[in-house]
């Protein structure tokens, strides 16, 4: 087996987010002998929920990886691939490792995969993805080293790992050079309204909620206070279709939605135990929006909505208006 | 000397995403079952990206906008009946495949050596952009590698917003973990930001724009240089549709107290 | 709702187009071979940008150039002169027509509606028709024949000329571009505008308002159809030649299918089927490579029916045991409707005007006889550029005279003309019935169009009336009772009464309406642009009964207002196949019927059709 890097980004906090911790346990239960590699600031206090079993640790930290960007997350990195000398890197799927591991793979002469489903270990490394947003998967090795794979959580087989590596932490010296200073976060959605990774439900609003009613009116002031009264009710996430989104200067929208709500197309697909899907019609929300939701039911109008019917475990032929309406009274 | 951008922005084609797709193993490689004759779109994201790109154009006097696309020719040349007509931009045309399947690797090698042989762009003042994504890859490191190829460190993922500042830097908000948005702020050009959806709506068909645009598109296709397959050394074993159908449970004559009791109990549950 | 005082920007060109189908195919292909030599230098000279060469810009409605409808069989002699080097394995799913058959179904279910002299040639034929209740007929008919000719998608033929037009770099095509309207100056055609962007579904402003552009050309093509908003225009602007009229249209509605591996139908096989489900409708299946066959109905005018449709005809009609032996395990790849102009050259408008020229199915030149259109249409396209050529090197403008001794000459001239006139009345027997149909057919055939049936134009029968012997009046009303309780409409309770059997789904062919419209056909509507169907009175609507718009819309997107008055239209499920147009019983003080089909956006996304 060619030798790995597990490498671990740190989150704003200075702590290693729990797909980090996963992946750890996960990719060392897999590959007992690997390296593991640590960038952020703090990178060497983070580095004490290495497991035993991992071969080295290398931390690159300093104040130039306080706030993450690019160009230093890449530098960082490479000194960490290059003092590893490793020919396989794992790493999780995460905004600071999907931006800057293809620069670092360019750099090493590497090449990158992403959004990994599933991998292999062993003689031959072997991965699956996802190929046209959740149409189809692939199963692939290729010849490049070293290979770079970012890893979506669930692609190894989980793991227990506890703290408990012994050996002599190596701290890796990089170079700062970043003409971009980050600035801090701030929270793209607010309210209830907003995308709560965590959740264990999703609900998904279809356009069909600013469509005329039966009465043969729009009720979209009722629609919003229906969904936020849900979304208070339940803790849920919010998603929506791409055809709500893009509704602006149509007339009546959700006046709380934005791009970022958006499942399916140029949308998120978000893992959640269960979704809910009310007044979605179209192919989107319920084939590539849905694909990591575990439990999946729909509220629609349309006994024929051909995208319910095999995509949702119950498909509630019903007025969503009337079903929420009590369903947040049940609830609340 | 002018502050203006030199907006690359990088966007392939890819299958109208209203289209049944199908994949096939042919001996070089997975692809496409009639692969061919799909309608083809501009990628969502690449267009979200080239919408941005044309609007920071109009706000950054002697700005300009180019778009660099990879992909079959007589493709390449279809889309632009679709796209010319949305914004202004001098076209790069590459002929080669746009396959999901094809390396992202030597897809960003074609690319990059495309944008250096543009001429009169001046890469110390380029902005790449492209999407954050890919409706076909999905694998987002296309732009970044291209970036990483032709020497750009400052790089944004997934971003939603830009705003020049008088010095010529600006400020960039990119998606991070948690709805949140990491705001940066970058010196200035080169850098590369790969958008996620950005704010703007799709633009209208301008017939002015498109007649403007179609008078370099011709030519430019006409000079495209050829990449072919842009495999590299990805060797597939199987690709397939894993079966998505679930047997569903069609509840159509129960009353609203009775459907709403059950969903609450599922719920909870 | 059309804003009138906004200042709109203006652009000059030589040539505007209107429709990118066959007609605008033969036209831009044989105009674009007259532009440029073959080293790309102008053999003309523009006159809206001297020193250019001629600036031809045409505009299509839908999102693609390859999101046409229709499934051809042709003789493609028009075709080949154009591409007399021909291979037809360069275009997708196109091939030589190898073998044709006319076969005559019987009806196995006994829901369809025979007279009596019909139910006694049934009766005389059954012994003969075998298990799967058809007889196929000796011979086709001469005047049906395509052998030797072509079996293609309108779709990838489109685009297969599309894209050598485009290469060409001589004309430009701008699909997702609906044109709103022609210019008209003082009787004199002087361009297009083009459609309002960045409004609401009523047409009114949004923020993002872009006033249709106004295109301004020397001379206006106009190909856009059978219900193209501007071909209609120019009819009511310019009025039809006197005794011309448009009775006789029909609804195409058609599928590809993937055949199951079993399936033995020869490539290039062209079968025509009449007699089933109703008498009065004919069909089609063409078998193409790669197992694929295009198949389709033809619900026309003369199916007295006021609640006629055609999507639950075309799967009982697949269902026929003749056709389902190769269909059933076949899975549907597309799906899509379209008007025919089955008038043809009875409804020949204007073909030319100061500034203008029409050509293709809108201008009267689709033949009903020998059921041929796109040859046609596209001759005709090809015929007009010969005329233009002809006028540009000579330096002569394109006046009403001028065009029509340049182009409606070499058009009267053809065998466009010579057949169309034979056809012209060819159908006329049907509204009669359909054997003094068949019988009327064959006779205009055999006698060159000399002699011909007399047509006998009857208001469509009341619902009562349709059903009479069949159906009692309390049965009908019950039914309408339940239509309007439910929102329904009538077409499927009726036909439930009349004895057709539920089509059970099997999720792969015999799907329902709506997944036919969404897997099949993909259809789909940008937003920005106003809606383009509106009903004109409502308050006619409301005695409107049964409302023949709802019934026969192909892609149900005009529903039962449940508050009565006017249909409800959901753009985002319109097939433009303008059926309710040319349905629409209901005549506006103004004359016309009582529902506006404008130019939208939009529409079936495929391109397999």
């Amino acid at each position: 087996m060619a030798k790995t890097l597990i490498l671990i980004p740190l989150e704003a906090d200075g702590t290693v987010g729990k797909a980090a911790r996963d992946l750890l346990a996960s990719a060392l239960a897999a590959d007992p002998g690997a390296d593991v590699g640590v960038f952020g600031k703090g990178a060497k206090q983070a580095a004490d929920v290495v497991p035993a079993s991992a071969s080295r640790v290398l931390v690159a930290g300093g104040d130039g990886l306080a706030s993450p960007t690019a160009a230093n997350d890449a530098r960082a990195c490479e000194a960490l691939v290059r003092a590893s000398g490793s020919q396989l890197v794992l790493a999780p799927q995460h905004s600071r490792t999907a931006r800057c591991l293809p620069l670092v793979a360019v750099r090493t002469g590497g090449r990158i995969d992403t959004r990994v489903a599933g991998i292999s270990l062993g003689a031959e490394t072997k991965v699956r993805r996802w190929y046209y947003r959740q149409r189809m998967q692939a199963a692939f090795t290729r010849e490049e080293r070293p290979w770079f794979l970012l890893l979506e959580s669930g692609a190894l087989p989980a793991a227990e790992a506890s703290a408990g590596f012994s050996g002599a932490v190596e701290e890796v010296s990089w170079e700062p050079c970043s003409r971009t200073q980050a600035l801090g976060t701030e929270a793209a959605i607010a309210g209830e309204q907003t995308i709560r990774p965590d959740a264990d439900l999703l609900l998904v609003a279809g356009a069909g909620w600013t469509k005329k009613q039966s009465d043969g009116q729009t009720h979209v002031p009722e629609a919003e206070e229906l969904i936020r009264a849900f979304l208070r009710a339940t803790g849920a996430s919010l998603g929506s279709s791409k055809s709500l989104v893009d509704q602006k200067g149509e007339g009546a929208v959700i006046s709380f939605l934005t791009h970022m709500n958006q499942v399916g197309q140029t949308g998120s697909s978000p893992r959640h135990p269960k979704g809910l899907a009310t007044c979605c019609h179209g192919e989107e929300p319920h084939v590539v929006g849905w694909r990591f939701i575990g439990e999946r039911r729909a509220i629609n109008l349309d006994p024929n909505c051909g995208w319910a019917q095999g995509k949702a475990d119950v498909l509630y032929v019903a007025d969503a208006f009337a079903v929420l309406r009590r369903l947040n009274e049940l609830l609340g | 000397m002018s502050n203006g951008y030199h907006i690359v922005v990088c966007g392939s084609l890819v299958p109208d995403p209203l289209q049944t797709l199908e994949p096939v193993m042919a001996p070089d490689g997975p692809g496409l079952k009639n692969e061919a004759m799909l309608p083809s779109v501009l990628d969502p994201w690449a267009a979200h990206a080239l919408y941005e790109a044309a609007h920071l154009a109009k706000r950054v006097p002697d700005s300009k906008v180019w778009l660099a696309s990879l992909g079959p020719k007589p493709k390449l040349q279809q889309l632009m009946m679709a796209v010319a007509q949305k914004a202004p931009f001098e076209f790069v045309a590459i002929d080669g495949s746009a396959s999901g399947f094809a390396d992202s690797f030597e897809t960003a090698q074609a690319l990059a050596k495309a944008i250096q042989s543009i001429p009169g762009l001046d890469r110390d003042r380029m902005l790449l952009f492209g999407g954050c994504s890919s409706a076909s890859r999905d694998a987002g490191t296309t732009l970044s590698m291209v970036g990483a190829l032709l020497g750009v460190e400052d790089q944004f993922l997934a971003v939603d917003e830009i705003e020049p500042d008088a010095d010529g830097g600006f400020r960039v908000k990119e998606r991070v973990e948690g709805a949140q948005y990491l705001v940066s702020r970058c010196a200035g050009a080169p850098a590369v930001l790969a958008w996620a959806t950005g704010n703007l709506p799709e633009p209208p068909n301008n017939p002015q724009i498109g007649m403007a645009n179609m008078r370099g598109i011709l030519p430019a296709l006409a000079k495209a240089p050829s990449v072919g397959a842009l495999r590299g050394g990805l060797r597939f074993e199987s690709v397939e549709t894993p079966s998505q159908r679930r047997e569903t449970r069609v509840v159509k004559d129960a009353g609203v107290e009775e459907i709403a009791r059950e969903l609450a109990e599922w719920i909870r549950g | 709702m059309e804003q009138p005082d906004v200042a709109r920007q203006t652009m000059e060109v030589d040539i505007a187009c209107v429709g990118f189908g066959p007609a605008m195919g033969g036209f831009l292909t044989t105009l674009s071979r007259h532009l440029t030599d073959a080293e790309g230098r102008p053999l003309l000279e523009s006159r809206a940008m001297p020193g250019m060469p001629p600036q031809v810009l045409c505009y299509e409605r839908a999102d693609d150039i390859g999101f046409g409808v229709s499934g051809v069989v042709t003789r493609a002699r028009g075709i080949r002169r154009s591409f007399p080097e021909l291979d037809p394995t360069a275009i997708p799913m196109a091939c030589e027509v190898r073998q044709e058959k006319t076969v005559y179904l019987l009806d196995p279910i006994g829901a369809s509606r025979r007279g009596a002299g019909l139910k006694l040639v049934d009766r005389l034929l059954r012994p003969f028709a075998g298990k799967r209740m058809a007889l196929e007929l000796p011979y086709t008919p001469p005047f049906l024949r395509k052998h030797g000719g072509l079996i293609l998608s309108i779709g990838q033929f489109n685009q297969w000329v599309g894209n050598q037009l485009m290469a060409s770099g001589t004309v430009q095509i701008w699909p997702g571009t609906p044109v709103q309207q022609a210019l008209v100056e003082d009787h004199r055609v002087v361009g297009v505008r083009l459609a309002d962007q960045g409004v609401e579904k009523d047409g009114s402003p949004t923020g993002a308002f872009l006033p249709g552009m106004d295109v301004r050309a020397a001379l206006t093509v106009v190909g856009d159809g059978p219900v193209g908003p501007v071909g209609r225009q120019l009819d009511e602007v310019f009025g039809m030649p006197e005794g011309h009229q448009r009775r006789h249209w029909a609804v195409g509605m058609k599928m590809v299918v993937e055949l199951p591996e079993s399936c033995e139908l020869a490539e290039g096989t062209v079968i025509h089927t009449f007699g089933f489900p109703e008498p009065e409708i004919f069909g089609f299946l063409y078998a193409m490579p790669g197992r694929l066959a295009s198949l389709g109905i033809f619900v026309p005018s003369f199916l007295d029916s006021p609640v006629r449709t055609t999507y639950r005809y075309l799967q009982h009609w697949m269902r026929h045991p003749y056709l389902w032996r190769w269909l059933e395990g076949g899975t549907m790849r597309s799906w899509g409707a379209k008007t025919l102009a089955e008038y043809g050259k009875q409804g020949e408008p204007y073909l030319v005007g100061d500034g203008y020229a029409r050509i293709g199915e809108g201008s009267g030149s689709t033949n009903v006889l020998t059921g041929s259109g796109v040859d046609e249409a596209w001759t005709t396209g090809a015929q007009l550029a010969e005329g233009v050529v002809e006028l540009w090197r000579s330096g002569q403008p394109f006046t009403r005279e001028n065009l029509a001794a340049a182009y409606e000459r070499r058009r009267r001239e053809s065998w466009v003309e010579a057949e169309g006139r034979v056809a012209e009345h060819a159908r006329d027997g049907f509204t009669r019935g359909f054997l003094a149909g068949l019988v009327g057919m064959g006779l205009t055939a055999l006698t060159g169009g000399r002699w011909h049936p007399k047509a006998k134009h009857r208001p469509l029968p009341s619902l009562e009336e349709f059903c009479r012997g069949r159906l009692t009046a309390g049965e009908i009303s019950r039914l309408r009772r339940r239509a309007e309780s439910e929102g329904l409409p009538l077409h499927d309770l009726v036909m439930d009464a009349l004895g057709w059997p539920k089509v059970e789904h099997d999720g792969r062919l015999l799907v329902s309406h709506q997944d036919a419209l969404l897997l099949g056909g993909k259809v789909q509507a940008p937003p920005g642009f106003a809606d383009h169907v509106a009903f004109l009175y409502p308050n006619l609507c409301e005695r409107c009964s049964p409302q023949l718009c709802v019934e026969v819309c192909s892609g149900q997107a005009i529903s039962p207002n449940p508050s009565g008055g006017a249909p409800l239209f959901d753009r985002e499920k319109c097939v433009h196949c303008g059926a309710c147009l040319w349905n629409c019983p209901t005549e506006t003080p103004e004359g016309g019927p009582n529902l506006a089909f404008r130019a939208g956006a939009g529409g079936l996304h495929s391109a397999e059709n």
